[in-house]
């Protein structure tokens, strides 16, 4: 699914160079779930945001579903970015003006969807995640743990085959952390591959697969080479 | 997909009321000043009588001294009016379908109420084309005929002014009013009519009202009626007696032709320079041949009609509306910063910049649009407010064209203001507000 091959990404001021990603090689096989760990500046969510199509990169190569996208227009990664991934943040980023339903709605608005399929499928994705009954709440009535619950339904809604999760649980508590989790392994069960970023172990092993980075590198061996797929998580498996 | 974005833009509106509110102001401000003088300019410089300018012309015949210009900045031009014997050899001609020529008089009006004192009333001396030459509207009754211009018949137009002043505004056709010395049948009321500018007659004022009476010019002998308007002569100057006067080289009449085809046009010009060439024969018309046919518009061109005071205003308020929308790019592009991390996010789940772009486009075109219907409100007032500083002489107001011009400078404006911000916004790098907002 994901294909990184020697990308580097530097950030550049007037006197300074900081190498962010240092040829970073990673591939992340359709059904993964895959749990970036490092501490903080060690390039995980600078990696993040290269596979989001968020940030570009200096070197390297990307393939994304088996496509070459080190070097696209705006208008294609965009496209590729809505159809076929969902983001999930630390900090929620619901729109605020808008209710729970239009803010799932905001991907499918981007794609030219038209009125009665755009609502089947946001009151499927609310429904996954359990919040139907929340759907003309706006997201200053929501508890943490529902607001993270509807930017899932948000990132799952347009049925993306990739999830880029950026420490999804950093602003919850435990109990809500695991629900968290226990929606992220339910949407990967499904097929979608999905990678999180977290500092919290416990949690990290909850994936399939831990990939550890530090200054800018991947130190995990293991993260070299696709880890066999868990039981259940095959990418046929979905839909 | 732009009903959507016009929602997300009424949104935005609504979540900063205050901003909001200073943006569309200030559109407003700019729109309702622009567009207060762009109509006045509009009024001032527009065609008067669109239905029929081109086929009116006005007509001026060089029969001024051989040994000066009558102009001297435009030595080329002839005198902007005629005398009363070239007038009255003119008129013999058959070939246009109306011509006339016509002055303003100065009378004394009696009015036969009681309590209403005698005042002096302008006075339109004029022949009966006057009235379908200038497609001008009545409400009650008609303009005289032509037996009444070769009587002369005593009998008058009133225009809707003078009749309400005197008859409350009903139908006083066929009732007398009494000027100078003699009684005149009223013949015809007018409907309200204020040509801006006085097309007819531009040599005093061009944004006079039309006089309020209207009266043969055939009387001017009988009655020894004198202009109220500019004389200008040379030679002998304007002779001894009203006689002398009336045969002196004294130009003082406007004169007009209705012309309705090219080929009328060709042959009253012929016409004309027949008439100069036979009167070269008896030693007038001394220089070179230059006899005018002026469409209306052309005329006003060349007699200055619109006052350069409009122009200038003009200028003044489009730069007033430029510094408008400059002032409210930084409004905007520090609204439309303080949504980089929604912009963000917008990005991350599909939006291209162009469609960001086009969103915020959308916004400064609402902000336009509503500063548009506040603009256009207070060019109304102040319309109205030039109207009570000039007590009536003129009559603006918003028309179609310029509450669609009013509209269009807002759309402009907010395109203008609106393109750095939207363009900023569109580019900001999105990863750059996902991690924290």
């Amino acid at each position: 699914m994901l294909r990184l091959d020697r990308v580097a990404k530097i950030y550049r001021t007037e006197h300074v160079e900081t190498h962010a990603l240092s040829e970073i090689t990673l591939h992340v096989r359709e059904g993964e779930f895959v749990a970036m760990m490092g501490p903080s500046g060690s390039g995980k969510t600078t990696f993040l945001n290269i596979a989001g199509l968020l940030d570009t990169f200096e070197a390297g190569t990307f393939h994304l579903d088996g496509e070459d996208v080190s070097r696209l227009d705006d208008v294609r990664m965009s496209r590729i970015r809505n159809a076929k991934i969902g983001f999930v943040f630390q900090s929620f980023n619901l729109i605020p003006d808008l209710n729970v339903f239009d803010n799932v709605d905001v991907p499918l608005r981007y794609r030219g969807l038209g009125a009665r399929a755009r609502r089947e499928a946001i009151e499927e994705a609310l429904e996954i995640v359990g919040l139907t009954s929340r759907a003309k709440h706006h997201p200053a009535q929501l508890s943490g743990g529902q607001q993270q619950r509807v930017a899932i339904a948000r990132a799952l809604v347009g049925r993306p085959r990739l999830i880029l999760a950026d420490e999804p649980t950093g602003n919850l508590d435990s109990a809500m952390a695991n629900e968290i989790l226990d929606l992220l392994e339910k949407i990967n069960s499904t097929g979608a591959t999905v990678v999180m970023v977290t500092h919290d172990p416990e949690l990290a092993q909850r994936a399939s697969r831990q990939v550890h980075m530090l200054d800018g590198r991947v130190i995990d061996l293991e993260a070299e080479r696709p880890a066999p797929l868990a039981a259940g998580h095959s990418a046929a498996a979905r839909n | 997909m732009f009903a959507y974005q016009l929602r997300l833009a009424w949104k935005s509106l609504r979540r900063n009321p205050g901003l909001s509110i200073l943006s569309v102001v200030g559109i407003a401000l700019g729109i309702g000043v622009a567009t207060t003088f762009v109509t006045t300019y509009y009024m001032l410089s527009g065609n008067p009588i669109p239905q029929k300018s081109d086929r009116l012309f006005y007509v001026q015949l060089d029969s001024w001294s051989p040994e000066r210009s009558y102009d001297r900045d435009r030595p080329d031009a002839p005198p902007d009016q005629v005398t009363y014997r070239d007038m009255v050899e003119i008129m013999k001609s058959k070939i246009p379908t109306h011509a006339g020529g016509a002055f303003k008089a100065d009378l004394t009006v009696h009015p036969a109420g009681d309590g209403q004192k005698p005042f002096r009333q302008l006075v339109r001396m004029c022949f009966a084309d006057f009235f379908a030459m200038f497609d001008v509207p009545f409400q009650f009754g008609s303009g005289w005929d032509a037996r009444a211009d070769a009587g002369p018949e005593a009998v008058i137009v009133l225009d809707d002014e003078i009749n309400r002043k005197l008859f409350g505004g009903g139908d006083s056709v066929g009732r007398t009013l009494r000027i100078e010395d003699r009684d005149f049948r009223i013949v015809g009321v007018l409907a309200p009519w204020q040509p801006l500018p006085k097309f007819y007659d531009v040599t005093n004022d061009a944004f006079d009202a039309p006089e309020g009476i209207f009266m043969p010019f055939n009387l001017v002998r009988p009655l020894e009626i004198s202009t109220a308007g500019n004389t200008s002569n040379w030679g002998d100057g304007a002779g001894e007696g009203f006689d002398g006067f009336l045969q002196s080289e004294t130009v003082w009449i406007q004169m007009w032709a209705q012309l309705d085809d090219e080929e009328q046009v060709q042959s009253y010009r012929a016409f004309l320079d027949a008439y100069a060439n036979e009167q070269k024969k008896v030693g007038r018309f001394q220089r070179p041949l230059n006899n005018r046919l002026s469409p209306v518009m052309t005329m006003l061109k060349d007699q200055g009609a619109t006052p350069e005071e409009a122009v200038g205003v003009l200028i003044i308020a489009i730069l007033f509306l430029v510094v408008c929308s400059v002032n409210l790019i930084g409004v905007l592009l520090g609204k439309f910063l303080a949504r980089a991390p929604e912009v963000g996010v917008r990005r991350a789940l599909g939006a291209s910049r162009r469609w960001v772009f086009v969103q915020h486009l959308v916004e400064c075109e609402l902000i336009a649009v509503l500063g548009a219907v506040l603009g256009l409100g207070l060019a109304a007032l102040g319309l109205e407010l030039l109207n009570r500083m000039f007590e009536a002489q003129f009559a603006f107001r918003l028309d179609l064209p310029m509450v669609g011009a009013g509209v269009l400078l807002a759309l402009a404006s907010g395109l203008v203001a609106g393109i750095y911000p939207a363009y900023r916004i569109c580019r900001i790098a999105p990863a750059m507000y996902l991690k924290t907002q």
